[in-house]
């Protein structure tokens, strides 16, 4: 069992200064609700806990002509509470109501969720089809890229060692149809078996004007589909469209993520899913 | 920026001011129950699971597992000990009784604190909002009815006091 030393940055000068110097040696600490389960399992060692949860910094959601901002140290509740959120990411709000659980969605951080770079993570599939920017700080200035980049590898981070998330910017949605849903073991608690997001908008014959879609827990990273979205646009979702879509959602699975013993049940769930997601859509 | 070993935290605790020092790999559980023996707070799984170990901070329910007991600095903490006691039951608790809430008895401290909790913020609670708020705490005995009826009944007796 490690015993860390803890360090409490009141500025993101401090933070960041401390990263300079320990930043291959430390771990960012906000909710706790990886690191703690982590620490107390010895999977993660490390000399430093750098406590970001109350760096101004990284609070707030706002919207400014760059898009919607969600702070890094946001917490699901503040997400899921947020008039600007419901307004302008509906199924980011979708995503925070079914996370975790009342306990851990008042300490979790979005920041964490991403940063964790879980497959899994609940909040990357709506993140991903808001085309989300994330903004980070290093000693060299701020950096800011896709949010998918920061998904490198299952638990694999693309935040370098020096770096600190500080926000995220979300493309507003307009006035189409957005939703997310996720397959788990029971309602909470459950990590998410099968995650998806949706944000389309349609003409006015029905067909897709533009659609995005992403996936989570059924690829190594979460992904955009974007096969799939090439596949749709331009269509109207009838039976024989959305049916070849859920289709191609499968093969996309596969094809990325390779034939694994769980294949034989996502191959079915990813289909199902889909074809959920999608159903307030669907002509008949 | 100094990096501490041990760390000095002051929190209120259950309405009492208190001082000590802590290190960064101790769980605010780990600080409630074991160094002040306070041991209403139970561990059950020590991941974020259970539920068995929620408290109240600054009138949010979270589990004292997975906090670090750092983060209790400057904290409003509750546990079920700040609720009532054997002379004096707070109404949640005389519910619980009432309705058969209680078999074991190892789930009922987290699920008053997720009750507080909710009730702190939504004095008049729905059904669903119930439901809701104890959706992260584990029962293997009841079967959660008698406890939901129990919150409700309870939530009508606590007079707005919260």
């Amino acid at each position: 069992m490690t015993h860390p030393a803890y360090a409490k940055p009141e500025t993101l000068d401090e933070a960041l200064l401390f990263l300079k110097n320990y930043g291959a040696h430390m771990c960012p600490l906000a909710g706790g609700t990886d690191v703690m389960v982590n620490l107390r399992s010895g999977k993660l060692k490390t000399p430093y806990l750098l406590d970001v949860s109350r760096l101004p910094d990284l609070q707030g959601i706002a919207v400014s002509e760059e898009g919607l901002s969600v702070g890094a140290g946001t917490t699901i509740n503040e997400i899921y509470a947020s008039p600007l959120v419901a307004k302008h990411a509906p199924s980011l709000i979708k995503s925070c109501a079914f996370f975790g659980s009342p306990q851990i969605r008042n300490v979790a951080t979005m920041g964490g969720n991403v940063g964790n770079a879980s497959p899994s993570a609940d909040t990357a599939p709506p993140l991903l089809v808001h085309g989300t920017k994330a903004i980070l700080a290093g000693e060299r200035g701020k950096r800011t890229v896709a949010v998918e980049d920061l998904f490198v590898g299952p638990y694999q981070s693309g935040i370098r060692s020096h770096e600190l998330l500080l926000r995220f910017i979300l493309k507003p949605a307009g006035a189409g149809f957005s939703d997310f849903q996720k397959i788990g073991r029971r309602k909470s608690l459950a990590i998410s078996r099968m995650s998806m997001a949706v944000l389309a908008d349609r003409e006015k014959d029905g067909s897709f004007a533009s659609i995005r879609l992403a996936l989570g827990s059924g690829t190594p990273t979460p992904m955009r589909m974007g096969r799939v979205e090439s596949f749709l646009v331009g269509k109207r979702p009838d039976p024989q469209t959305l049916e070849a879509g859920a289709r191609l959602m499968a093969a996309e699975m596969i094809r990325v993520t390779g034939i694994r013993p769980s294949t034989v049940y996502k191959e079915k769930a990813i289909q199902g899913l889909f074809l959920r997601i999608m159903g307030p859509l669907a002509e008949n | 920026m100094k990096t501490y070993s041990v760390f000095p935290i002051q929190f209120t605790l259950n309405g009492e001011e208190t001082r000590l020092e802590v290190g960064a790999r101790e769980t605010a559980l780990y600080v409630i129950r074991e160094r002040l023996s306070l041991k209403g707070t139970k561990e059950g799984c020590g991941m974020g699971e259970c539920g068995a170990c929620t408290i109240v901070v600054d009138g949010k329910s979270v589990n004292a597992c997975l906090m670090a007991a750092p983060q209790l600095d400057g904290r409003k903490v509750m546990t079920v000990e700040g609720l009532g006691n054997e002379e004096n039951l707070h109404p949640l608790q005389k519910a619980l009784l009432d309705h058969h809430g209680v078999q074991c008895g190892f789930c009922t401290p987290g699920l008053l604190m997720s009750a507080q909790a909710l009730i702190g913020e939504t004095p008049r609670p729905t059904h669903q909002q119930v439901v809701e708020s104890i959706s992260g705490n584990l029962c293997r005995c009841t079967g959660y009815q008698q406890i939901v009826t129990a919150i409700e009944d309870g939530t009508k007796k606590t007079g707005g006091e919260d």
